[in-house]
């Protein structure tokens, strides 16, 4: 599959590319990096705890959308 | 990251490493906003955990928040975004009764010099395969096709 098609930055970032073994590790922190300039995140700070992966997932999701949703009205 | 990493092993953390982070390893590549693992749920591992993250991040004060009481506890889930605000840690000591750092399969990678306790491809797929996020569902594919995993 030479291109793929994306709507948003998010569904790009999803999507697994398999790389040769060995390079994996250099890759994913070159892709994280790419990703993190092009799509900036603003996290609050600190600890937070969670009883459950469920809880820890909604909290994430809605940092995620708070965060697209202020770059989106820049 | 490596800098955490590399906290983590001279510290002599316990710890499996799940998540993309892992992936990468195993040469599925995507982006994440977070580093996610399983360590050994004892007070001596949550101090070795915090001394890693002070290590790493200038002694930041936040650390002291992450406490045994809450992992051994009703909290089996941790995150820290610590000061450089690019990625985040999710640390937890169990999956409900399904997984903990002594029921993840895990093998040893090195990366620049540094050994990391990182979950098999199984061990990955029968985690991302049973969660209600799509993009774990989309991972635990991934996972599958290219390691030849049985559905489960």
């Amino acid at each position: 599959m030479p291109v793929q098609r994306f709507r948003t930055i998010e569904e790009m970032a999803a999507a697994p590319l398999v790389v040769p073994p060995g390079e994996g590790f250099e890759r994913f922190a070159r892709h994280c990096a790419r990703y993190w300039r092009i799509a900036p995140r603003v996290y609050p700070r600190g600890v937070f705890r969670f009883r459950s992966l469920a809880e820890a997932q909604a909290a994430r999701e809605r940092v995620t959308d708070d965060s697209v949703a202020s770059r989106a009205v820049r | 990251m490596l800098r955490v990493l590399r906290a983590f092993e001279q510290e002599g953390l316990e710890y499996v490493l799940i998540g993309a982070a892992a992936m990468g390893f195993h040469g599925l590549v995507r982006a994440t906003e977070d580093l996610d693992i399983f360590i050994r749920a004892t007070p001596e591992n949550v101090e070795r955990l915090k001394r890693a993250f002070r290590a790493a991040y200038d002694d930041d004060p936040s650390v002291d928040e992450i406490s045994s009481a809450d992992l051994l506890g009703d909290y089996p889930a941790v995150r820290y975004y610590p000061p450089s605000g690019d990625l985040f840690f999710d640390v937890l000591t169990r999956l409900g009764e399904v997984a903990s750092y002594e029921t993840v399969a895990a093998e040893t990678k090195e990366v620049e010099g540094i050994r990391v306790r990182v979950a098999t491809p199984s061990a990955l797929y029968r985690l991302k395969k049973g969660t209600v996020r799509a993009l774990d569902r989309q991972d635990a594919e991934a996972l599958r096709r290219l390691f030849d995993l049985k559905e489960e």
